[in-house]
């Protein structure tokens, strides 16, 4: 590999947008990303800044052992678990996704993605509620009013608004940014929000309030005005937004983690949900998260396809159960339910409240990952793998439930997250007694 | 019959067939075989509890701290059930009739789905008391379930009938998509409560921040609270005589919805 090999409209994983125009150029000696065109400030960080390092490909309690005496151990532990717990998957391709559910199936454990503490609440909206969705491309294409909600995509989704929203010149939008209105309900002033027509700043933790407020004046109900002591958004203002949202020819609500994670979670998603499909019978309105990791989506799809439920779902019965709150990862480490835990492209050590953290010392931990976390610094059994999107290919879905393909820059010495999820999965059955052909 | 727990689980136990239904007209020897799931492992109910006696009159006695046993009660129809300790998840799920008491604190989902009898917590209930679980519209369709102390969040969600009462706090959303049914809280409702309720009643005697989409409508002495307090009273709830006859206002709502529910807040002089 003497020259400089281009990868044109490579995808990009970072985060949700999952952009797919993405032109990479890998140095001459195919170990490193030199360029990554069209990429914006966190995707280049992603591209740049990936390196293949010298880890063993796998340490069993702390030391380096061979890949197939790792698999051997993990798939020990879950074998021996009486509540063996998979968790993580946002940040890996739908193949993997689908080898941990089996997995979990196998062993008769729990599975539960990082959508237990992103979006889950907004799951569980959409069952409750139902959701009122368009892809990306018609948003694109035909949205003219646009409302941001509990989200800061400028920074944290920062082509969003060029590619898929606010700034996107379209076929039915010629002018872009000039044709379409921006609103923007945040508790703080973002640098999104200063580029938004319309800023709603309401008091923390008063979401449900403001959307129970416009979904009673969408439909002509009564709405006392103690609203504006209570959240800072004064009748009129609310009046005039419901107008500018009926009015409009095609509207949309993105929503992000501002309104799933705070006081009210589920509820203040299916309010917001039930207000675009309120909206319907004025115009056109639909409203769509804001997903976070590369394909968290995917882990959603995935989950659901192959259990029929999301996120939070035991097999300790036999059979699928869903039920957020009890099933939930946080929730089954910090009861301290879980004896054994399994941990894909994720970092619950850094990032779980302290008392699941505190239990997840206690039980055997095995982690896939291609850096070392402060999760795998704990775990008896820890893989390094190959990274998604940038030496793996596979599958990914966008925020908007697209599946794309992707096309991985350069090879890795690692194998990836597939590669060993079956390999445990095959032990597993073998440990078992499950037989050949009964394995999907 | 008497169950005393001699070993304490790792994992959740989910124990259905604690239940007088199960129990009734077994030897000890009998009862100490049945299934239970200890984790993804099917155990015996004999692994954990020593039986002792039979439950001919369908009264059953459970002892030890059964915060990891789920389960407990689910489907009972008839018997009476005592729990002497701690409880885990869902008691009383889906229970017909007959009567449960815990005389400590309970985990989440008491009475899910329950359509009759009565649960008495002496000690606090946890989040979801008397709902469905995710995805089904309709809880609770009849029953007491009776909480001497506080509850979490999200009591008597989409509620059809029957009472819940608790003594103590409730948290968020209580009452929430109510269709119907009572709720007391003798303490302070949490945020947001009878959010998108369509029928119902929920009675506190603590001021409460209620939804815009709530309108006043009057300030009265509805009987039918004096009625219902002097039924928890000789429950044991400890009920003052100023709550008994004191005015109530009364807001109607979810404007959003029917506006059919109400809500009633104490509004008299305290002490």
């Amino acid at each position: 590999m003497s020259e400089a090999k281009t990868i044109h409209n490579a995808v990009c994983t970072f985060c949700g947008c999952v952009c797919d125009d993405i032109e990479l150029v890998v140095a001459p000696e195919g170990k490193s990303i030199t360029r990554a065109g069209n990429a914006c400030e966190l995707g280049r960080a992603w591209f740049l800044e990936h390196r293949i390092e010298d880890y063993p490909v796998a340490l069993v309690d702390g030391k380096e052992a061979g890949l197939e005496e790792a698999v051997d151990a993990a798939a020990r532990i879950l074998v021996e678990a009486r509540f063996p717990a998979v968790y993580g998957l946002s940040d890996t391709t739908c193949e993997a996704q689908k080898e941990a559910v089996a997995i979990a199936d196998f062993v008769n454990g729990n599975i539960d993605t990082t959508t237990s503490v992103c979006h889950g609440p907004s799951g569980m909206a959409f069952q409750g509620t139902g959701e009122s969705t368009a892809s990306l491309g018609e948003i694109k294409n035909r949205a003219d009013f646009i409302l941001y909600w509990g989200g800061n995509p400028v920074e944290a989704h920062p082509r969003h608004f060029e590619r898929y929203s606010a700034k996107a010149k379209a076929a039915y939008l010629p002018g872009g940014r000039a044709d379409r209105t921006i609103a923007m309900v945040d508790v703080r002033k973002t640098r999104s929000a200063s580029e938004a027509d319309i800023f709603l700043q309401v008091r923390p933790g008063s979401d449900f309030e403001v959307l129970w407020a416009l979904r009673a004046l969408v439909r002509g109900k009564y709405v006392d005005d103690s609203i504006e002591a209570r959240t800072g958004i004064s009748l009129e203002t609310l009046q005039d937004l419901v107008e500018r949202m009926k009015n409009c020819q095609f509207g949309v609500i993105f929503f992000g983690m501002g309104l799933s994670m705070t006081r009210g979670r589920h509820f203040n998603v299916s309010a917001l949900l039930a207000l675009a499909t309120d909206l319907n019978a004025f115009t056109h309105f639909v409203a769509n998260p804001v997903r976070g990791h590369g394909n968290v989506t995917g882990a959603d799809n995935v989950v659901s396809w192959q259990t029929g439920y999301p996120f939070g779902v035991n097999f300790n019965r036999g059979y699928p159960r869903f039920n957020p709150g009890e099933f939930t990862t946080v929730d089954v480490l910090a009861r301290g339910d879980a004896d054994a835990l399994l941990v894909i492209a994720s970092d619950p050590a850094a990032n779980f409240p302290r008392r699941a953290i505190e239990h997840l010392k206690t039980i055997p931990v095995i982690t896939l990952d291609p850096k070392p976390t402060r999760t795998s610094q704990l775990a008896r059994v820890a893989f390094t793998v190959a990274a998604y999107g940038i030496n793996v290919p596979g599958t990914v879905y966008r925020m908007d439930n697209v599946a794309l393909p992707l096309r991985p820059a350069f090879d890795s010495p690692y194998p990836c997250d597939e590669e060993i999820l079956r390999a445990i999965k095959e032990r597993v059955c073998e440990l078992k007694g499950i037989g050949r052909r009964e394995v999907a | 019959m008497r169950l005393t727990l001699h070993a304490v689980p790792e994992v959740p136990l989910e124990a259905e067939a604690i239940c007088p239904d199960m129990l009734m007209g077994l030897s000890a020897d009998k009862a100490a075989e049945l299934p239970v799931f200890h984790g993804n492992e099917k155990a015996r109910l004999g692994d954990f509890f020593s039986v002792q006696g039979e439950a001919r009159d369908g009264t059953v006695t459970v002892e030890g701290d059964l915060s990891k046993v789920k389960l407990i009660g689910n489907g009972m129809s008839t018997g009476r059930l005592r729990i002497e300790g701690d409880v885990g998840a869902h008691l009383g799920a889906e229970m017909r009739g007959g009567e449960i008491v815990v005389t400590g604190n309970a985990g989440d989902w008491v009475g899910r789905e329950m359509s009759g009898g009565r649960i008495t917590i002496r000690g606090d209930a946890g989040h979801m008391v008397g709902c469905a679980v995710r995805g089904v519209p309709v809880g609770m369709l009849g029953g007491e379930i009776i909480v001497h102390g506080n509850a979490g969040n999200e009591v008597g969600h989409g509620m059809r009938r029957g009472l819940i009462a608790i003594g103590g706090d409730s948290g968020d959303f209580t009452g929430v998509s109510m269709k119907a049914g009572t709720v007391v809280v003798m303490g302070r409702l949490g945020m947001r409560p009878g959010a998108g309720m369509v029928r119902g009643t929920l009675i506190s005697t603590q001021p409460a921040e209620l939804l815009p989409t709530f309108n006043y409508d009057t300030t009265y002495r509805p009987p039918i609270i004096r009625t219902i307090l002097i039924y928890l009273r000789k429950l044991g709830f400890t009920v003052e005589d100023l709550y008994l006859n004191g005015p109530y206002q009364r807001w109607s709502g979810d404007s959003i919805e029917l506006n059919k529910g109400e809500i009633l807040l104490y509004a008299g002089t305290r002490q």
